[in-house]
């Protein structure tokens, strides 16, 4: 590997922005893969769905924007702004995670998500995450991204089929208990408690 | 369906101008839309700058100021109809999303244009840069998936393949080798003149555009690919505007401009499967007619000449966005080791063309083979999709 390749993958990995900002293309992908399953997949396919997308705004509250308030003028208010579209996305997740998937009205309940996900990932990645790019003191992003990473395993996008234990346990657990055991993980790894 | 612009009249020019509701279209569905409405908002958007560029400079060589205001006058329109296009992008989009797009227009439009060609010698010039863009949009795809983790077949869907094309290090030629010959004005084809007036558009914006977005990316590689095929870029506008008889008189490229657009919103319209997106082809179409009766005026009135002596009786065969996979395959199995010498085009790398590559590559690797080193060190492997089997070439099969 070459030494530009070698920077480019650390770049890559070690950010936190650049690992929420793959997890929003990971979350488009099951968003994809909700649409075209049918049957007993569409119904694995959106768990691993509200799974990724709890665990990931959990970490994004948990993590991202207080780092974000307390680093740029006006990060409150973009900060407001991104808690009001995930608390609007959170109320749709919930009214999806309680539908039968193969009712007529779960397929536009799921687009309107859709949109609604991918307007905030945009919102977050031009508004938030650059800035937080631009001020951020080298190196403090790369410890940031251990505690998304913690969350990150609350929810694998793709499940070993024969893991056993905790982690495996979490795939029919409600969504508001994952929420709270993501949010006591990442702090733990942030060393705060909870 | 025959249809000749000449015998149609459109909106009158001072019943044109839209307000500000009337701008603001609703942009189409960055994830479900078919992504040839995209390749068509993309291609008429580049139509429309041209348009507008071509009148700003023909407007700085013309003394007479009734003719500057008339040509503001049609200007200020199409500045309009530019904004209309453009904004039918959703802004959800990504600026990586839409450069795949822009290079999934490159690909198809430029095939089919070759396909399409009457004159040998330009149907080889889109021959040549077509399986640059074939490249570029399989370097992009490589470092989509390494920023967003999506894959670039969410853009193009099934339609266009991603895989290696001449290698894109290999595009860095002396800029005196991207001078070709022009077409000869009094014997050519109307047609070839459509063609190259089109892919030149549509080059100058792809040109534009990632030299604008290229430094709005944070990630090193992102910037630094940007800017290689941004001079690739450059590169294709040299090759493909050289190919326009420079005799043509301003009046002439500008009758030959609008009916361009004539013939382009006019093709569009028959393939267009959003029907709001169709509205405004329709409704340019309606504008365009009489921008294209305005220019025709202005030739007879200060050229002295008819214009029917210099367009196409009709329009030809509408421009179409489809597949070209195997037509693709066929070039890349035969042209892939082409670089030009001269106006012409050569198997072996001849010494000027060495001495520019020694001069840009030399000192460590170019970006666009960074950014597939680095996606292999991510993935394990590269992004390709291949729906019509291997690679062409087995040099280039992956392993």
């Amino acid at each position: 590997m070459t030494q530009t390749a070698q920077a480019a993958r650390t770049a890559f990995q070690d950010d936190v922005v650049a690992l929420l900002t793959r997890q929003h293309g990971d979350i488009r992908n099951l968003f994809d893969e909700v649409e075209r399953a049918t049957g007993q997949d569409r119904r694995t396919a959106l768990r691993q769905l509200v799974r990724l997308l709890a665990v990931h705004e959990t970490a994004e509250q948990e993590v991202v924007h207080p780092f974000a308030r307390r680093l740029f003028e006006g990060a409150d208010e973009v900060v407001r702004e991104r808690l009001a579209e995930e608390e609007g996305a959170k109320e749709t997740l919930a009214r999806l995670d309680g539908m039968d998937p193969g009712s007529p009205e779960f397929l536009p309940t799921l687009r309107a998500l859709r949109a609604d996900v991918m307007h905030h990932a945009r919102a977050e990645e031009r508004y938030e995450f650059r800035e937080i790019r631009r001020y951020a003191e080298p190196g403090a992003l790369a410890p940031l991204a251990q505690a998304v990473r913690a969350a990150e395993a609350m929810a694998p996008t793709r499940p070993h089929p024969g893991v056993q234990g905790a982690p495996a346990n979490l795939l029919t657990g409600p969504v508001a208990a994952l929420m709270d055991r993501t949010r006591d993980a990442v702090r733990k790894a942030m060393g705060r408690e909870g | 369906m025959t249809f000749n612009p000449l015998e149609h009249r459109g909106i009158p020019l001072d019943r044109q101008l839209r307000d500000w509701r009337e701008l603001a279209v609703e942009p189409v569905d960055p994830d479900r839309g078919d992504p040839y409405t995209r390749c068509r908002i993309i291609t008429m958007n580049g139509i429309e700058i041209e348009a507008m560029l071509f009148s700003h400079h023909f407007a700085r060589h013309c003394p007479d100021l009734d003719v500057k205001r008339t040509l503001a006058r049609v200007r200020y329109i199409e500045a309009q109809q530019q904004k209309a296009v453009n904004w039918l992008l959703p802004g959800a989009s990504s600026v990586l999303e839409t450069t795949i797009s822009y290079e999934q227009v490159a690909v198809d439009l430029t095939a089919w244009i070759a396909r399409m060609e009457p004159d040998p010698y330009l149907t080889q010039a889109y021959q040549f840069g077509v399986l640059e863009d074939f490249d570029h949009l399989y370097r992009y795809a490589n470092l989509y998936e390494m920023i967003e983790h999506r894959k670039a077949e969410e853009i193009v869907d099934q339609l266009t393949e991603v895989m290696p094309g001449r290698p894109t290090p290999l595009h860095h030629r002396d800029p005196v080798d991207n001078v070709r010959e022009p077409y000869d004005r009094r014997g050519a084809n109307p047609l070839s003149k459509l063609h190259a007036l089109t892919v030149m558009a549509a080059e100058q914006q792809t040109m534009n555009f990632y030299l604008n977005v290229g430094p709005t990316y944070m990630e090193p590689i992102a910037r630094q690919l940007y800017q290689e095929i941004g001079m690739i870029e450059e590169e294709h506008v040299t090759h493909y505007e050289s190919l326009i008889d420079p005799g043509e008189t301003w009046w002439e490229q500008l009758v030959h401009h609008e009916y361009n657009e004539c013939y382009l919103y006019h093709s569009f319209i028959e393939q267009e499967s959003d029907a709001r997106v169709r509205a405004i082809w329709e409704l340019h179409l309606n504008m365009e007619l009489e921008h294209l009766r305005l220019a025709c005026d202005l030739m007879r009135r200060h050229d002295g000449r008819d214009p029917a002596e210099v367009l196409a009786p009709e329009l030809p065969n509408v421009l179409t966005f489809e597949p070209n996979k195997q037509y693709l395959r066929e070039l890349i199995a035969t042209q892939l080791d082409l670089t030009t010498l001269g106006t012409g085009y050569v198997r072996e790398a001849h010494e000027r063309f060495e001495r520019m590559q020694q001069a840009l590559n030399s000192d460590g690797m170019p970006p666009s083979d960074q950014v597939l080193d680095a996606h292999r060190e991510m993935f394990g492997r590269e992004y390709r999709l291949q729906t019509e089997g291997e690679h062409p070439v087995p040099a280039l099969r992956e392993n």
